[in-house]
This record gives C-alpha cells, structure tokens and sequence, in this order.
C-alpha cells in the first residue's frame, strides 16, 4: 500500500514542516505548500484516479485523516501565531501609564476662601442669606450704631483705619458693620437670618498672628423670642458641621459692644478629641467664636422695637481657623499667596 | 491686672487654689491669663554659715559648713563672693526642685557638696525688683533669721500667686483687688470677711480745690502732715511686686497701694513746694510742662492741668510736675483722689506717649463714689506706716451727679433672653451674691447697681450678671423655631461663585491680596476708573497707604512673588471690592503668566492672548451676557500696561466692563515678569445685567453640509468682520469657522491667507448641489468685493 504510505509519509513531513513555522509569512508558505488545493497533502486527492477503485475508500479516508491532522495543527500553529502578534502588537502600543493626564489639575483656594465657603455652605444649608457689605464703611454703621460711641474704651481694642478727607468714613475693623446695614435696611422691620463674611481692617503691625487685614464670618438672627439657648444650640449645629460630630462647645463670659451677654466659644479640639495637644496647648479646647445676644441699643438704634425683638450674633476669624485646621503657624503665609502653599488646596 | 491669691484668700477665708479661682474668674468673664508665684522651691531651710574656707582647686569656690537647724549639718561648695562665716543663707537642700532645676549631691572639682545657697533669683524672683548686691551674690538673711526654718516663702514673703486678670473694657472695676474679692466672694458664694473702718481724728481744712472744667466734676485732696519717707515694709513692697509694681519708698508705695485696692489712682505733692494753699483742675493752660521723670512736654488747650496759684502742678491722672513732687526730705503731703474724665486723659496720654498705671485706670472709668473712703484709707495706712501725725479733712469739690442707679426687669424677661427657666427665689439668691439687692415689686424685679459697676445700664445686664455667675453650662441648647422665607444666595452672589469654580477648574488658583497699596501702585492699570484714589488719614507705612483702585496690579505682584520663586507657570485670580472716590464696585482679575500645561510640562504651551480670550468668553457666558450684547474691540486706550496689538476691550455698547491680553513689555519689565497675560472685569456692572433669556431652537430637521474655502486677505482684516459678512451674505449659511491662519512662504508680505469652513443649511429641505454652489459662490463674491480677497481654493 505506497498510496497510503505516502499519505502517511506527507502528513509526518508536513507535521514535522509545521514544527518550525515560526511566523505568518511562513504559515503562509507552509499551507500554499501542503494544505492548498495544490498542496502535498490536498494533492494526494489527485492521486485517486492511481488507486484501484476497492482500495479508494481506504486511501480516501486516509488522506483526509492525514489532512484533519495536519489542518487541526495548522490552526493551532496558526491562533499561537496571531496571539503571539497581538502579544507583540501590545508590547509595541504599550505606554508609559504615569506620565500625568492630560486634564488640567483643579487650581486651588487660599485657604481663606476655602473656609469662606465652608462655612457660608453650613449656613446656607440653615436657611441664612449673605450679606457681604463693603471694605469701606462710615464710622456710624462700623460704631455708632453697634453700641460704640466715640471715646468708648472698647474703640481702642480695634484702632482705625481712617479716610483722609473723607469724614466719618473708614475701613471697616469688623464684619458686624454689614450687620448694621441688615437691620437697618430692613423694612418692614421683621426677622433677620444672614452671615456676613468678609474683609475688615485693624491698625496692627504684621507679624506672625497678627495682620492689618484679615477676615471674619460674623452671624446675626433676629426674631421674636430668640434666645441664648438658640444661640448655643445654632452654635453646636454649625461647629458638629464644621469640625465633626463629636465636638463639644462650652461657653465663657465675655464683653463686645454689640451683644449683652457676650461670651466666648471654645470647641473641644479637633486636633486629639479634648485630651490635650499642642495645638489645644493641653487644654482640650479651641477658643474659636465670640457670640452674644444682640445688645437692646443695638436693635433700638437699627430701628427695631427691642421688647418685641431679641436676637443673637457670633463671629468666626476665618485665618485662626485656616491656621489651625491647616497646620499654618504665620498669618503671612495666607496673604502670600505661594503657589507651593496653595498647591495644598487643590480641588478644594 | 495681677492681683494677689494672698489678698484675695486673707480677704474670704477661702480654701481654693489659684487655678480653681482662675477658672472661676474666667468663666464669668475676667479670662485669667497667667498664674505667676512670686517666689518658688522645695525643700529650702534657712541656713547658718558655720565655717567658710577657700576651695584648694579654685579662685573663687568656696567650702560651707551650713547649719540647717533639725536638718543637720552639711557642706556646701558655693561660689558666691559674699559667702561668709556668720551669714545666715537661704538653702536649697538635696532634692529641692527651683524654677532652674533640682539639687542633686555633687562633687564640685573634688569636693562634696550637699545642697546651695540661694539668691532670690535662683527663687525665680525677677532680677528687677532686687538690688544689684542681691543678682550679683547669695541672699543676706537678716540675723534674726530663725535657722531651720523650712517655710523659706513664707519667711521672704514670697509665698504669693500673681493671678493675672484680662481686664475687658466693660469692667474697668476689676483694676481694684477690692472688686476683684467681691467677684471671687460672689462666684464662690462666700462671705467677704468684714472690715472694720478706723477712725482717725481729722483736723479742719483750710486746703482748697476745685475745676474749672466739666472734664474734672470731682476732686478731693487732703493735707497730711509730719510724714517720714523709708523704705516699705516688706509685705507691702511684695504685694506691689505680685502686681508688676516696684517698690520705691513707703509714700510712693502707699499710693500705689490704695491704687491697687480701690483703682482709685492717688497723686501727692509735696505741701511746702506748692505755692498757694490750693489745687485748681483747668483745662485752659499752654507752654511747657517739667514732669517729675525730667521730661519736658508741651501743654495743649484741653490738656487736664491740676494748678496752684495758676502753675501746672500735675498733668491730671498722669504725671506730677517736677516743683512740687514728694521726695525723702517730704514732711507734708497733699493727698489727691479725683475723677478725670477718661476721654481728656486719654487724649493727653496719646498724644504725648505717656502712659502710667493711673491714667489706664482713668482712661478706663473709675468709681465716682468712693473719694472719701480713698482718702480714709490712704490716712490710715499713712499713719500706720509713714507716722502721718495730723490729718486734715477731706478738702473737697463734687459736682457730679451722684444717683442710685436701679434697673428694672422681670423673670420672665431674663428666663426668655437666656432661654433659661430659673426660678424666682434662684435669681434673686444668684444677684444677691453680686451684691444688686434685688427685689421683687409686683411683676418686676429691681436691682440697685452698685457705684463701681460702671457698665450696668439695661435688663439685657442683669441676664448677663445671672447668667454669668450660674454659668453658660445651664443653657440647654434650642434651635430657633423661625419664619420659613426664600433666602440663599443672591443671583449675583450665584454668579460669582459659579464664575469662581469655573476658574478653579481650569486651574487657576485663588488668591487673597491686600486691600491697601502704595501710592506707586495707584496709576498702574486704571483703565476701569480713574476715580481718585482713597487716602489713609492714619497708615501704618507708605506701603499700605491708599485704598486699591485696580486689582490687577496686586495679582502681578503675587506673580512676581511667585516666579522669584522658582513658581514659573500658573494662573491667578481674585474677586475684590474695589473702592475709590465715589465709586464702589467688585472686580475681576486674572493673571496668567509661564506656559499653560497641557499633560503637565509634556504638551505644555505658553498663554497667550486666546487663552485669555477664551475665559473672558466663558466668564460671559456664565454671567448670562449673551454674544451679541458684549463686543470685544481692538485695543485702542494707549498706554505702556497692554500690549496694543495682543489686547481687546469688552464693551457693552461704548461702555468699557473690562480688557484682556497681554501686558506691555514695560510693564512686564517694570514687575520683573517674562510673561502676563491678564484679564480685568467691572464684575459688579456685568453681574449686575439681565442674564439673557433662554430659548431652545428646535433642532435642524434636514442635513446641513460643510464647504471649504480658502482665501488671501490683507494681514488686518479681521476674521469676525469676515465672519459676520458671510453670515449675511447668504440665508443658507447657518456658521464660519475658520481652521487655519497661515503667513510665511507663498504668501505675499502684508497678506494672510484664511482658510475657512462654512456650515450651509436650510429648516425646510435638504440641500441640492445648485442651491450649495450658489450660496458659495455668494460667499467667495462677498470676501473679493467686501475684502479684497483672493479666492485660493474652493
């Protein structure tokens, strides 16, 4: 039986072929030279016509088991090939994942204006208004009407910028002039929700806490039947909000001008949770507002009826929180504007 | 304020500790900043030196026997020239803890030594109120020194507590250690130990005062006679010391002593210097004033003068003159007590730099009722320790309105201010503690003020007073329960803060600057206004002199800030109020300067003029100014700031809302800049428009097809003029964009060749290729006729 010893013969030498294929252009050649139509294994087809027609059948079977074979290894030799050109194809396409994206990176905030907003935020969500009022201001709304008369002593705690030739006329040395215009503007007079976030001006000598400019967030509500304990209880929403939910506040007496009583703020510090660390100088707590009820004389001068009003103000030094929150021992550093000290606030 | 923790506990049998009454005190208001021991140490005994032999090893060491009494004898190596045999010393023994350490034994250069003789220093006694004898040696007790005492402190009288109290401007009465006992009786709720008053017999007066000036309404003097100056005993001089006070003699002490009890501020003459039996306070006198520190200060009308015989003898409340103050020969003194209105000190005290411990006190408010009681202590302490011998009475001129002030209120007033719900027979005990006598009349309750509390004048006090002393910790916390009203931002303030994050997301950072600027900052980009600039009356330097009348020259300052620093490529921008002589208003600016980054420096580019473009385009779109209303105009206001070909103008109408481009090399050079592109905007005049209504257009129904051109145009003509030409100049074009610019090689010099899209459309069908050419060649007829152009491909 040659006939079938060749079929034999050719699969083993195109299976052995096979072997060393190696790349596309080979297979290519590889299945011209055995697999085509004309091909040495398609071929033995042609050899039929040789065969004595009862041992057809056998060769029959026998070329197209020698053709599955060698078809069957030709496909495996041909999916490693294309694999192996994928394979190749994504080591060529393959880049370099930590060059930087091409988006451009958010620019940030001064922290200034990211505890602006922050809070602004808080109160916003309260249901309060914004009133920002304006760097230059008249003694009256800046004094006069929030209980500081001239030569009260209370006038020396914040020296004045003053307008040369312009009289009356100075730059504001707290937030709570705006407060004076609300109520003032008001009409009919009714109740007040609002913050008043912005610049005010102090006759300071720069150094490292002390600046010629900074900036306050000063709150004021006015209604009828309002009360200290709203005010604490406002206080306490606004603080959980800003410096988490396990802050505490507790209250001391103070003075301002504009409220009766007045007190200071202190919040347990945020930085160790009220054990003591050195940014609570070990005493668990932040002084961070001063607040009060709005003093009768305040209301009476802006124009409302203080027996039938009452109402409360607080006020924030957004650079002391900035500071604190932000690990910045200068006030300086906030009006320098360094990139390098910004860049720490990209995205907020 | 340092007040003595001694004072106050001799004062109110009280067992607390100094911190336990600074928090107190601090709580209700007199924040206690500081607690200072005068004097400080364990394990200290007074010693006697037994013997006293030079240390073999050393010039100047020496080796003690020391007698510690029960505690033996021990050898001590000291190093002070005055250590003698005899001396009896203060000693640290072995495991004293001083403010500077611990003792430890130790062998100083081979010998042994057992604990050390002290100086008051090493007590931590501050070196200004020891002589020089007592920094440069060991403390010399005095020989009757008991040895083996062990309570050393207390021997020195230095076993006190300086509580330092932050006085507020609402509570000047806390200058007094008197007023600072009944704050801490009254927070304890203790009694205060009573004072028995002695009387001293009081011969009549011949002495007169009076004023000549509304500014002094009380004045008080009284002739003391046969006193002698020495020093102070010693608790007086440390009293003074715990309150920052030195002690100079018992006169000047005494003074200083009644100052501090009472805040009444003392001044004394010498009698036989002033030239008239008499004190007259006039506020008329001129020339020039000789105080008592050898200064000479000039005198202004208004200035508070106390006079005899028409002579300056006081500049009131702050310095006595030179003629008559009491020195060690004094026999006779004339004791004075007034009130000086606290304004005309203040005034004076400014304006000549001078200010004493008295015209604080002054300044601040003093008691208007106690004079007599001042002048009756000041007798009594000058008989006991200055011999005062005969005491005259009170030479005394008062015109001021004495009156009981009473205050009004109710429960339910002060329960609904604090939110609190305090029962009646509660708030009564809790104002009786600080001395108002309440009462209940009817409905109300009536509180007398006592004369020292200046500050009290409305209900809205007396809720402070309770609340205060019963402490905010009683509060409990209520939301308000408020009116439901549409609050919020306003459009302009949404504006604002939309246009912000805008500009943060592209990348720019935002900055705060300083409002107030140099008067070499005030003419640089005044494009916007040219409103005079405000003036400070009062700066601090000339660096922050005038009030910003621009914005943009501070941001290139931050810019310049920056790139000095190795900062090369950024944005910046600010939103500010911007105030000038009449006029108000907010305003934008930007600053961009380097290379934009495009995937950080690997597709980085510089800004340019576009970019600039580009947000004021942005900025208007979020600010609901639709195109059309705002034109952006070649760059025609001159000056050396804006580069005059890279710079545009947005003009509503002719009005002028902002500019944008590149800064003049001038100016670049004159900031110390390589590159700026800058931006400025009126925001307040364009947020302050009507944003323009939003109407949606349906959708094209038909395709639209898209036609290329290209065409040489004189380097000038400007692509928006050609833009808005093709628009025109056939119905079916619907937009022209323009996708190249080109000058160089194959165009002529002067020339540009534009290479164009235009987008061509109709609502009611598709186009066909005749109507598509037509409407081309309308086009390219448009840009020969209108622009001289030369068609270069279609």
């Amino acid at each position: 039986m040659d006939c079938i010893d060749e079929a034999t013969k050719i699969k083993e030498e195109a299976l052995k072929a096979l072997m060393d294929v190696k790349e596309e252009g080979q297979l290519g050649l590889f299945f011209a030279a055995y697999l085509a139509k004309k091909g040495a294994v398609s071929g033995l087809m042609s050899k039929m016509k040789e065969i004595p027609p009862e041992l057809r059948a056998t060769f029959g079977a026998a070329v197209n088991a020698a053709r599955k074979a060698v078809e069957e290894v030709y496909l495996e030799k041909k999916d490693e090939i294309e694999a192996w050109k994928l394979k190749k194809k994504f080591e060529s396409e393959k880049i370099d994942i930590t060059l930087p994206g091409r988006t451009c990176l958010p620019g940030g905030k001064n922290p200034y204006h990211v505890v602006i907003d922050e809070v602004t935020k808080i109160f916003l969500d309260m249901g309060y208004e914004v009133a920002e009022g304006r760097d230059v201001e008249s003694d009256l709304y800046n004094f006069e009407l929030l209980n500081v008369p001239k030569d009260h002593p209370a006038r020396d705690m914040q020296d004045t910028f003053y307008l040369d030739g312009m009289k009356e006329l100075l730059l504001r040395t707290q937030t709570s002039a705006a407060q004076a215009h609300a109520m003032c503007e008001e009409n009919p007079k009714g109740p007040i929700q609002l913050i008043c976030p912005g610049k005010a001006y102090r006759r300071d000598d720069d150094d490292m806490t002390h600046s010629h400019q900074f900036a306050q967030i000063e709150g004021l509500v006015i209604g009828e039947e309002i009360s200290m304990a709203n005010l604490k209880a406002t206080l306490e929403l606004f603080v959980r909000k800003m410096f988490g939910e396990k802050r505490e506040i507790r209250l001391r007496s103070s003075y301002f001008p504009f409220t009766e009583p007045s007190v200071e703020v202190d919040v347990s510090c945020f930085n160790c949770g009220g054990k003591g660390c050195s940014l609570c100088k070990g005493t668990g707590w932040i002084e961070i507002l001063g607040a009060g009820m709005v003093n009768p004389k305040v209301l009476e001068a802006c124009g409302y009826d203080s027996k039938k009003y009452s109402g409360f103000a607080f006020g924030v030094g957004v650079e002391r929180v900035a500071m604190l929150r932000y690990g910045c021992d200068d006030i300086r550093r906030i009006y320098a504007n360094d990139i390098r000290f910004l860049d720490a606030f990209q995205g907020k | 304020m340092k007040v003595s923790y001694k004072y106050i506990k001799e004062r109110l049998h009280l067992d607390a500790t100094p911190e336990e009454i600074a928090d107190k005190l601090t709580f209700a208001g007199a924040e206690v900043e500081g607690i200072e021991p005068l004097g400080q140490g364990t394990n200290l005994v007074i010693g006697h030196i037994l013997s006293c032999v030079p240390h073999p090893d050393s010039d100047h060491l020496h080796i003690l026997q020391v007698d510690e009494g029960p505690f033996g004898v021990h050898q001590i190596v000291c190093g002070a020239p005055n250590a003698r045999v005899g001396l009896k010393v203060i000693v640290a023994r072995t495991g004293a803890k001083l403010p500077g350490g611990e003792i430890k034994p130790s062998k100083i250069r081979g010998v042994d030594s057992d604990g050390m003789c002290c100086s008051l220093l090493e007590l931590g006694v501050e070196g200004k109120y020891l002589s020089e004898k007592q920094t440069s040696g060991i403390e010399e007790l005095d020989e009757s020194a008991p040895v083996g005492e062990s309570n050393v402190l207390g021997y020195l009288g230095l076993d006190d507590v300086a509580i330092d109290i932050s006085v507020l401007p609402n509570r000047p009465d806390l200058y007094a250690f008197e007023n600072v006992v009944k704050e801490v009786a009254c927070l304890f709720d203790i009694e205060q130990r009573k004072e028995e008053a002695k009387e001293l017999p009081l011969n009549a007066t011949s002495f007169k005062v009076g004023s000549e000036t509304s500014s002094c309404k009380i004045f008080s003097a009284r002739v003391i006679k046969g006193v002698e100056t020495h020093a102070s005993p010693l608790w007086l001089s440390r009293l003074l010391e715990v309150s920052g006070i030195r002690s100079i003699n018992n006169i000047v002490d005494i003074g200083n002593y009644i100052m501090l009890l009472t805040g009444q501020p003392l001044n004394m003459y010498d009698l036989d210097k002033l030239p008239k039996q008499e004190l007259i306070v006039r506020d008329d006198l001129e020339g020039e004033f000789l105080a008592m520190d050898g200064n000479k200060y000039p005198l202004q009308k208004g200035d508070l003068v106390v006079t005899s015989d028409g002579q300056p003898m006081c500049l009131a409340g702050i310095m006595t003159a030179d003629a008559c103050r009491v020195d060690e020969n004094t026999k006779n003194i004339v004791v004075e007590a007034a009130s000086f209105h606290f304004a005309s000190i203040r005034h004076t005290s400014n304006r000549i730099g001078l200010a004493s411990d008295s015209s604080l006190r002054f300044c601040k408010g003093i008691n208007p009722d106690q004079m007599e009681d001042v002048q009756r202590k000041t007798s009594e302490i000058l008989s006991e320790i200055a011999g005062a011998k005969e005491i005259e009475e009170t030479a005394l001129y008062d015109v001021y309105a004495h009156e009981k002030k009473e205050i009004r209120t109710s429960v339910a007033y002060l329960n609904g201010r604090l939110g609190t719900f305090f029962d009646t027979d509660l708030i009564l005990k809790t104002l009786a503690r600080d001395n108002l006598s309440p009462r209940i009349e009817g409905e109300e309750l009536v509180c007398e003020v006592p004369s020292y509390r200046l500050d009290m004048d409305g209900e809205a006090d007396i809720s402070e007073e309770l609340i205060r002393i019963l402490g905010y910790d009683k509060i409990v916390s209520t939301l308000p329960i408020t009116q439901l009203a549409l609050r919020g931002l306003t459009p302009k303030q949404e504006k604002k803060k939309a246009i912000r994050d805008y500009l943060l997301a592209q990348g720019l950072y935002e900055v705060v600057t300083y409002t107030l600027v140099s008067k070499d900052q005030l003419g640089s980009f005044r494009y916007l206004n040219n409103h005079e600039a405000l003036k400070l009356k009062n700066p601090l330097t000339v660096d922050r002199e005038f009030v910003r009348p621009s914005l943009l020259p501070s941001l290139l300052k931050v810019a310049t800030y920056n790139v000095a620093r190795q900062n090369k490529d950024f944005g910046i921008f600010e939103v500010s109020d911007i105030d000038a002589s009449d006029f108000q208003g907010q305003y934008l600016s930007f600053v961009l300067t380097g290379n934009a980054k495009g995937q950080g420096r690997l597709g980085e580019r510089p800004y340019d003029f576009f970019d600039a473009k580009g947000y004021a385009e942005a900025i208007l779109k979020i600010l609901g100014v639709k195109e059309g209303r705002y034109r952006f105009m070649p760059w025609s206001l001159g000056g050396e700031e804006m580069h005059p070909g890279r710079s545009a103008e947005i003009r509503l109408g002719k009005q002028l809302v902002g500019y944008f481009g590149e800064v003049h090399p001038v100016a670049l050079k004159k900031n110390d800049l390589k590159s700026a592109i800058v931006l400025e905007l009126d925001f307040d005049a364009l947020a302050s428009l009507n944003a323009t209504p939003i109407k949606v257009a349906v959708p094209a129904k038909y395709p639209s097809v898209s036609r290329d051109l290209s065409v040489v145009l004189a380097k000038d003509v400007a692509f928006d003029d050609v833009r808005r030409s093709l628009m025109k100049c056939s119905p079916l074009v619907r937009s022209v964009e323009a996708f190249d610019v080109y000058t160089g090689l194959g165009v002529v010099e002067g020339k540009k060749s534009l290479a164009l899209s235009l987008t061509l459309g109709s609502e009611d069908h598709t186009l066909q290729e005749g109507e598509i050419q037509e409407a081309m060649k309308k086009a390219m007829d448009a840009l020969k006729l209108s622009f001289n152009g030369e068609i270069r491909g279609v």
